[in-house]
């Protein structure tokens, strides 16, 4: 079943198409990645997504609603961390959250569960009583992220929630995340680090000016988009001649990065390794270190975004 | 529980710190029992409609609507600080409508409003009972102060936090604003007796609207003049209110 349905979602400001047309449909029950440099347009789908703002053109229906006839409906069955920190300055981190669940409409009981559940979850506990406007960066960005799970919701939504989080509290978040979307909860998830959306997202859209440039599993983009491979050699002598006898290698190319370093890029790497192998074998240069650089999503992402700006050049 | 109430509840819980409480009741008890009794020996009783008023009964009766008004500051404050610390997207990304948002804030102001008369009332009794005469008018017509002083304040609160995004500029801005309504008004001194420009700038001040009927409900002396002056607050604090909810419908995120 499929959660978000977009069809030609349009928002324009003044003439100018900060959402171009896309179309996106997000299956229910998994992490839902929506990748796009600065200014892509990932805020403004978001909040056309929660319905904070209307699009311009379009049809958006979310869980089965129509974003259009029945925003607060779809609201209600949501939850939203965005970009941007949100906090109560004068209320401590329990008094947030509880706060937050009354907000909801959450019954005292389940309240007082949850409060506690979470100020454990997302290692709260001992801050409980500071108050939110003396907290770090990233001890807000956690609050803020566990106050979403006060209450039920079919569907989150996350603009960077990692923002500010150091590597472990971001791989116990990611892990949380994880476990809730096996339960059932679908997760819409925006975010500049790579090897998180790696990590945690079943399907990948990845948006550029407005436009939805290329939407698949991870694998499957790296599939498409990955075959460059990389191979750096270390050598274990400095050789001056290196570059001429490398010369005749074709389909790579090859950075010289000093003597002994060299790093080739091919979309034929192992039939380019094996020549590389063979020269250097029958000139007696000592391989020292060899390493292929896997293909990452970041690469990927480098790559989808450099050609379509090309293209629209 | 009605998502009105609910906003109600989260907007006392931020916005009444033991500060703002401190000086909603210890400023007002400053005036009227320090500077109310102090200035006596210059003010010695202040005419008001057919009767004559000691000073400190006369500002203890101003400061009923002083404080109604600073009261409703808390408004331009929630608004304010929700925008800044992106509490306004992220309730109305929640189970809210902008109008749930407006609403509550109108309730929480009547709410402080209502309150901060009445315990000003009650604390300032023993200055004014003497010269007081209460009818079956009188609790109506303190309520009807209440709320439209909390709704017309309220919004101009409101208007202000929806046009300033700087902190200095919001802080500069609502203080000097209400520091004019405070002072250029009948709430600390009657207008009979001052500068004809004076006298003529109080009236164009809602604050001395609102004094004036909230006197007339302590001391008894409704006249046509006071029903006008309580019709004009009614179109105020409607207009007011008016401009107020277009922007901040209209406020972006």
């Amino acid at each position: 079943m499929s959660c978000i349905i977009a069809k030609s979602l349009f928002k324009s400001y003044n003439s100018v198409n900060a959402v171009d047309g896309i179309d996106l449909v997000v299956k229910s029950g998994q992490v839902f990645g929506f990748l796009g440099p600065n200014g892509a347009g990932k805020s403004t789908t978001i909040k056309l997504l929660t319905t904070l703002i209307q699009p311009t053109s379009g049809e958006l229906t979310i869980l089965g609603i129509n974003a259009k006839e029945n925003p607060l409906e779809i609201r209600h069955k949501i939850g939203v961390v965005l970009q941007q920190p949100s906090y109560e300055p004068s209320l401590s981190v329990e008094k947030s959250l509880e706060k937050y669940g009354l907000m909801w409409d959450v019954p005292r009981k389940i309240r007082k569960e949850r409060v506690e559940e979470l100020l454990s979850d997302f290692d709260l506990h001992d801050i409980r009583k500071k108050k939110t406007d003396d907290l770090s960066i990233g001890q807000r960005r956690r609050l803020q992220v566990a106050r979403e799970f006060m209450h039920d919701m079919e569907l989150l939504f996350l603009d960077e929630p990692t923002i500010g989080l150091d590597p472990s509290a971001r791989r116990k978040l990611l892990d949380f995340l994880k476990r809730k979307v096996k339960d059932g909860l679908t997760i819409f998830f925006t975010t500049h680090v790579l090897t998180e959306a790696e990590y945690i997202c079943d399907e990948i859209a990845i948006i550029n000016k407005g436009k939805i440039i290329a939407v698949d599993t991870p694998d499957d983009l790296k599939n498409r988009f990955g075959r460059k491979k990389t191979i750096k050699i270390h050598l274990s002598e400095v050789n001056e001649n290196l570059k001429n006898l490398l010369s005749e290698v074709k389909d790579c190319k090859i950075d010289f990065n000093s003597g002994s370093n060299i790093t080739i890029h091919s979309d034929e790497s192992e039939i380019v390794l094996l020549k590389v192998l063979q020269i250097l074998n029958s000139n007696n240069l000592v391989i020292e270190d060899l390493s292929a650089v896997p293909t990452n999503l970041e690469e990927i992402f480098l790559k989808v975004v450099n050609e379509s700006n090309e293209s629209n050049n | 529980m009605n998502p009105i109430i609910r906003l109600v509840n989260r907007n006392l819980t931020i916005a009444l710190n033991p500060g703002f409480l401190i000086w909603q009741v210890i400023f007002p008890l400053i005036y009227i029992f320090v500077a109310g009794f102090a200035y006596t020996s210059l003010i010695d009783v202040v005419p008001f409609e057919n009767k004559e008023l000691s000073y400190p009964a006369f500002l203890a009766t101003g400061m009923i609507g002083f404080n109604i008004m600073n009261s409703t500051l808390i408004s331009g404050i929630i608004i304010w600080n929700d925008r800044r610390n992106g509490m306004f997207e992220q309730i109305l990304s929640g189970p809210f409508t902008r109008v749930h948002y407006i609403l509550s804030n109108v309730v929480t102001i009547g709410i402080v409003g209502l309150v901060s008369a009445v315990l000003i009332a009650f604390i300032a009794y023993p200055v004014f009972s003497e010269s007081s005469e209460f009818s079956l008018l009188t609790i109506p017509v303190i309520i009807f102060a209440s709320v439209t002083g909390s709704l017309l304040f309220g919004s101009i609160a409101s208007i202000i936090a929806t046009r300033l995004k700087s902190s200095e500029g919001f802080n500069v801005i609502l203080n000097t604003v209400f520091l004019f309504f405070a002072f250029v008004s009948t709430a600390f001194y009657p207008a009979s007796g001052a500068p004809e420009p004076l006298a003529t700038a109080f009236y164009l001040n809602p604050l001395t609207y609102l004094v004036d009927v909230i006197r007339a409900g302590i001391f008894g002396s409704f006249t046509n003049f006071v029903i006008m002056e309580m019709l004009i607050l009614i179109v105020l604090a409607s207009s007011l209110f008016v401009i107020a909810t277009k922007l901040l419908t209209k406020l972006d995120f």
